[in-house]
């Protein structure tokens, strides 16, 4: 909406930005990579506990049905079977899982009474092995009465009766409805000289990382303490939460993470699995592991990700943007494990890069009889920027404008920032003509639109896409609650923070503790490279490990692009403390006072005089055994070591009415992606002939792995935007529930060369300007591919309103714009 | 995702294995590259009591010519016929298509005889085999018997194969000089089942198409030929015009019923066109001598 640099005295950055670093910005090879490149790393499977028994589920073969009774009496009898419980026996001991909404949704590890989705679990076995778990289910009697099934999300408004999936939340499949207007939205609308309209349809897709979600977990009956191996994040930001479900106080559950071998969100505080590990753990008094396999991973992760039908509207005034006013419907699946974080998040960027002055969001959510949504890189905004996207290029055919030159007009300009949204979130900093600019002049633009029109001479269809979106980074708590209903506002929590602790050891090497999990990203490099750069260290001296929850700090994780930044907040706090012992100390060995004194080199030494100084080690040894060379001071504990836990850098709360939503994702990325495709019009095959990425997320601690997360999200874009569909029918059942059929886009659908460039606007609110850019590429790839294919296609007049771009959607709709041609 | 338990038998000769399939009966499977028995077995869609691994039957991996025909045993591996300088001079048809089939892992383990014996309709090789008029040849205690391709594959997984006997040879005529051949697919990725494919061979004279074979898969529960688009270009000069029409009469003619998410019928009638006129342009471009 404006320009606002009120926020920028609040700054609380330590770090500012610097010319010149020794460590940050450098292709530094990743430090998790000799463990794990060797086959190395410890994952959950690789857990074994003496005793350990072996968990398998029994999954609801319907969608949805009353459970009326459960014969478990074949199953125990099997040799080799140690515990066969089901949902109500379960339901004695432990509580519902873990849930964010409010008013609350109850789910449990497995289900009582009512399924509610295919392939929610119903019963568990233990046995001596996961082989003899699974002869032991297919013994398991259910009798069931099957219910009513929602499937469309359309549908589900209407639903009432049988067909309603929570009824004590009332009697519709309705969630919430909620409008919220930002700006003057009806003006907008009525002085528009042109009001685009799309209908758009967004296809529930998952992160589906090649590790399903698993647990160990045993029970003390000696101390009454859970000890539970997951690989789970968030462990140390809500994993007490898990002791709430088992009816135990918090301290009697400890979380170990393991590495996890991807998440993509999917494993954000993952509750079910490791709840469900314990309560069996408890029963069957001996230590289990359930590791989910693929069928329970793509039936019931908790990961499907957002699933949206918009009726969406745009107002143009002389070529400008001015309001955008949508109604979505999103399919949440049988329960609401995160609320309706997924369009608070959304709203953190719903005018994209655009200066527009009002915004207004209908929001329907409804329960169906799948999956139940969780987290997946973009956490919504994706959706959003598909939805800016589409409507921005359909302004433009609408207009007869340019792709380019529309947007550079329509884009905040580089001097108006920070800048505050509708929706009142606030925009850091940016440059998007610079990045436009750059991708533009890496694809070679013109050179594409002049192949262009050459091949469409020969009848061939090349279309070339320009997408130009926000990637939101450094999530706060609130987009998870500031949509709930005024009588429901539920835990209205406010912190995000990240805990480090740092300590250097006699022989002056560095020891990290980080309190969030290693889930497929690259924590221990971005730790390693900035406190080396904070202590001027090698990376060499620094180790990293990961702390349980006994142990743990505040550590809310990996998510919503923010633990580079969070982690370099920490680090700055930890790493002030630290250089301030190796100073004093350093000063009471060199015989000078602290302000001559400088840390350079892997030396404390005295300014202009390097020759007169001690290096770390020296000054480390000293520090941890010599307490009596040095005067009493308290300040002068033995040994080196800090703690700090940095808070979110910039949060401001929601007003009351959610006219404004206050501050809640500040450090905001920018990306245009480019891809020029062909498209055969005969098979609706599409063939990628040149992609362009060009990212900005402020300072770069890494460029190399940066670049790795770029190409890897746009890989997932391109799997959301052309193969991967979970498809339930009718009767609700999932129909592509193997890597067979929900298709991955493998190396061969990708790009051959995937060109990336970088700008880098510097964030005033974090330390050296970082933003973060692990969500990236999915963020963008969507509208881009979309654009692409569209303009291939503009001969025919095809509209691409639904993803994916499956060659089967694309010849249905070249046969019918032809036809209709006749 | 684990089997159920099974036996476990492991022959050393021909007369081994038909013993032990004597003595288990319907009640056992063979594992031969296991790379869609095993899969079916973890999600227990298939709970044989018994697998008999013929792994160890060396005497059935073999790929010669024999006068006319090329042999092939049923347990050689994939990617031996994919990077065989025989079968690429003895049938380019089999060896183009083997570019569509599955990922090189898959195709290390996977054999050619546990392909056609599975009978996925799906499959490249099954319309292979049936577009080149190959044979395959069936063993039992009672002797060895010869089936046409065309007789061999009865449904969706189903195949003349009687209880007692097992897939031993599959024999393909030899390529005559003159025969252009060519196949075409789409997948929904590289490597992955057809959403359709199309085989062709073309035998051309004089600018005179002497004999049209096209054979689709991945549309019914079985591959089969399209006899009538055959029809239409056998005596006929072979312009793009006679080709249209072919594959036309592909496509209105060929009722799809292997209808999934990634093809319906429709789609699988765009694709009948669109790859029965490249196939047979390309046939008819290589049918030099």
């Amino acid at each position: 909406m404006a320009k606002d640099t009120s926020f920028l005295e609040k700054s609380r950055q330590v770090e500012p930005p610097r010319e010149a670093y020794k460590w940050i910005g450098k292709d530094m090879k990743r430090v998790e990579d000799p463990r794990l490149l060797a086959g190395k790393g410890i994952y959950l499977d690789d857990v074994q506990l003496p005793k350990m028994a072996h968990a398998a589920v029994l999954r609801s073969p319907h969608a949805h049905a009353r459970i009326l009774s459960v014969d478990t009496s074949k199953a125990k009898n099997l040799p080799g079977v140690i515990l066969v419980m089901t949902g109500a026996e379960a339901a004695e001991v432990t509580g519902p899982t873990a849930s964010f909404a409010s008013p609350p949704c109850p789910q449990y590890c497995l289900a009582v009474e009512r399924v509610r989705h295919v392939g929610e679990a119903v019963a568990a076995v233990v046995a001596q092995s996961r082989y003899l778990a699974e002869d032991a289910i297919d013994l398991i009697e259910v009798e069931y009465e099957e219910l009513p099934v929602v499937v469309d999300p359309l549908e589900a408004i209407k639903s009432t009766g049988d067909a309603v999936l929570h009824p004590e939340r009332g009697d519709s499949n309705v969630a919430i409805e909620r409008t919220l207007r930002f700006g003057p939205v009806d003006e907008d609308f009525a002085n528009a000289d042109q009001v685009i309209e799309r209908k758009l349809r967004w296809p529930r897709v998952g992160a589906v990382p090649l590790e399903t979600c698993g647990a160990v977990a045993s029970y003390d009956e000696g101390t009454g303490k859970f000890t539970i191996h997951a690989n789970t994040s968030m462990y140390n930001y809500v994993g007490w939460l898990i002791a709430v479900s088992l009816n135990v106080p918090s301290h009697r559950v400890n979380i170990i993470p393991t590495l996890a071998g991807g998440s993509f969100g999917s494993k954000l505080f993952l509750h079910k699995v490791p709840t469900l590990a314990a309560t069996l753990a408890r029963a069957s008094g001996r230590p289990v592991k359930f590791l989910e396999d693929r069928l329970d991973n793509l039936m019931n992760c908790d990961n499907h990700a957002s699933d949206r039908v918009y009726n969406a509207k745009l107002a143009i005034k002389d070529g400008m943007m001015t309001g955008i006013s949508f109604h979505v419907v999103d399919d949440y699946g049988a329960y609401l494990q995160f609320g309706y974080g997924t369009h608070g998040n959304a709203l953190s960027q719903a005018s994209g890069p655009y200066k527009l002055s009002s915004l207004e969001m209908n929001l329907v959510a409804v329960f169906t009889n799948k999956c139940q949504q969780g987290a997946y890189r973009g956490f919504g905004s994706e959706v959003m920027n598909f939805l800016v996207e589409r409507l921005a290029d359909a302004a433009i055919e609408e207009l007869g404008d340019d792709p380019l030159e529309f947007r550079r007009r329509n884009f905040i300009k580089p001097e108006e920032f920070p800048y505050r949204i509708p929706t009142g979130n606030l925009y850091d900093s940016g440059d998007y003509p610079k990045v436009l600019d750059e991708a533009a002049e890496l694809l070679d633009y013109p050179g594409w639109r002049k192949k262009q029109e050459a091949a469409r001479k020969e009848g061939r269809y090349i279309g070339i896409g320009v997408a130009t979106c926000q990637e939101r980074s450094v999530f706060s708590a609130t987009e998870f609650w500031f949509l709930n209903p005024d009588e429901a506002q539920g835990f209205t929590l406010t912190s995000s923070p990240e805990g480090v602790s740092v300590k250097i050891d006699p022989t002056g090497k560095a020891m990290v503790t980080l309190h969030a999990p290693f889930w497929g990203n690259s924590p221990e490099t971005m730790a390693t490279q900035i406190l080396a750069e904070h202590l001027t260290m090698d990376p060499a001296d620094i180790g990293i490990s990961y702390s349980d929850t006994d142990s743990g700090l505040n550590g809310t994780g990996p998510g919503g692009s923010r633990y580079t930044v969070m982690i370099a907040g920490a680090l700055t706090g930890a790493a002030g403390k630290i250089r301030e012992k190796l100073l004093t100390v350093g000063g009471h060995m060199l015989e000078a006072s602290v302000e001559d004194l400088e840390l350079a080199d892997g030396r404390v030494s005295v300014k202009g005089a390097p020759e007169h100084g001690k290096t770390i080690a020296e000054v480390a040894l000293h520090a941890h055994y010599f307490r009596l060379s040095m005067p009493d001071d308290p300040l002068l504990t033995s040994g080196i070591d800090a703690t700090h836990v940095y808070d979110h850098p910039l949060t401001t709360l929601p007003n009351g009415d959610r006219t404004d939503l206050g501050v809640f994702y500040p450090i905001m990325g920018h990306m245009c992606h480019m891809p020029v495709i062909e498209v055969d019009i005969e098979t609706g095959k599409i063939e990628f002939l040149d992609y362009v990425a060009v990212h900005d997320c402020g300072t770069m601690v890494n460029p190399m792995t940066l670049k790795g997360h770029i190409r890897g999200g746009t890989a997932s874009g391109i799997g959301t935007a052309m193969y991967e569909h979970f498809y339930y029918d009718e009767q609700g059942q999932l129909l592509n529930a193997s890597f067979a059929d929900y298709l991955i886009p493998t190396l061969h659908e990708l790009p051959v060369d995937l060109r990336t460039g970088h700008v880098e606007t510097l964030s005033p609110f974090t330390e050296f300007g970082i933003k973060g850019g692990g969500e990236g590429g999915r963020m963008g790839a969507p509208p881009a591919l979309a654009a692409a294919v569209e303009d291939a296609l503009r001969p025919f007049g095809v509209k691409i309103d639904e993803l994916p771009l499956s060659p089967r959607r694309l010849r249905s709709l070249i046969r019918a714009a032809a036809s209709s041609k006749v | 995702m684990k089997p159920s338990a099974f036996h476990y038998e492991k022959p050393s000769s021909l007369d081994g294995l038909l013993d032990v399939m004597g003595k288990h009966g319907e009640a056992a499977r063979i594992l031969a590259g296991g790379q869609s028995l095993v899969p079916m077995m973890n999600f227990r869609l298939a709970t044989p009591e018994v697998l008999i691994d013929i792994n160890g039957l060396s005497e059935l991996d073999y790929i010669r010519q024999d006068g006319d025909s090329l042999s092939i045993g049923a347990l050689t591996r994939h990617n031996v016929i994919y990077d065989s300088p025989l079968v690429a001079e003895l049938s380019p048809l089999m060896a183009e298509a083997y570019k569509h089939v599955a990922h090189t892992t898959i195709r290390n383990r996977g054999t050619i005889g546990g392909n056609l014996s599975h009978a996925d309709p799906s499959s490249e090789l099954p319309a292979v085999c049936i577009c080149l008029e190959g044979h395959m040849i069936l063993r039992s205690k009672q002797g060895t018997r010869e089936v046409p391709a065309g007789e061999f594959f009865l449904g969706a997984l189903e195949t003349a194969i009687q209880p007692g006997e097992f897939l031993a040879e599959i024999k393909i005529p030899v390529r005559k000089p003159g025969v252009g051949s060519a196949f075409e697919e789409v997948s929904p990725r590289r490597g992955d089942f057809a959403t359709t494919a199309v085989a062709a061979t073309l035998q051309i004279d004089g600018g005179i198409c002497q004999t049209a074979r096209i054979a689709h898969a991945a549309v019914a529960d079985r591959p089969a030929r399209i006899e009538s688009a055959e029809a239409v270009l056998e005596g006929s000069a072979l312009d793009k015009a006679r080709i249209n029409q072919a594959a036309e009469i592909a496509a209105s003619e060929t009722e799809p019923s292997l209808i999934n998410y990634h093809g319906d019928a429709d789609y699988k009638r765009d694709l009948l066109r669109a790859l029965t006129k490249r196939a047979l342009q390309r046939a008819s471009e290589n049918s030099v001598n």
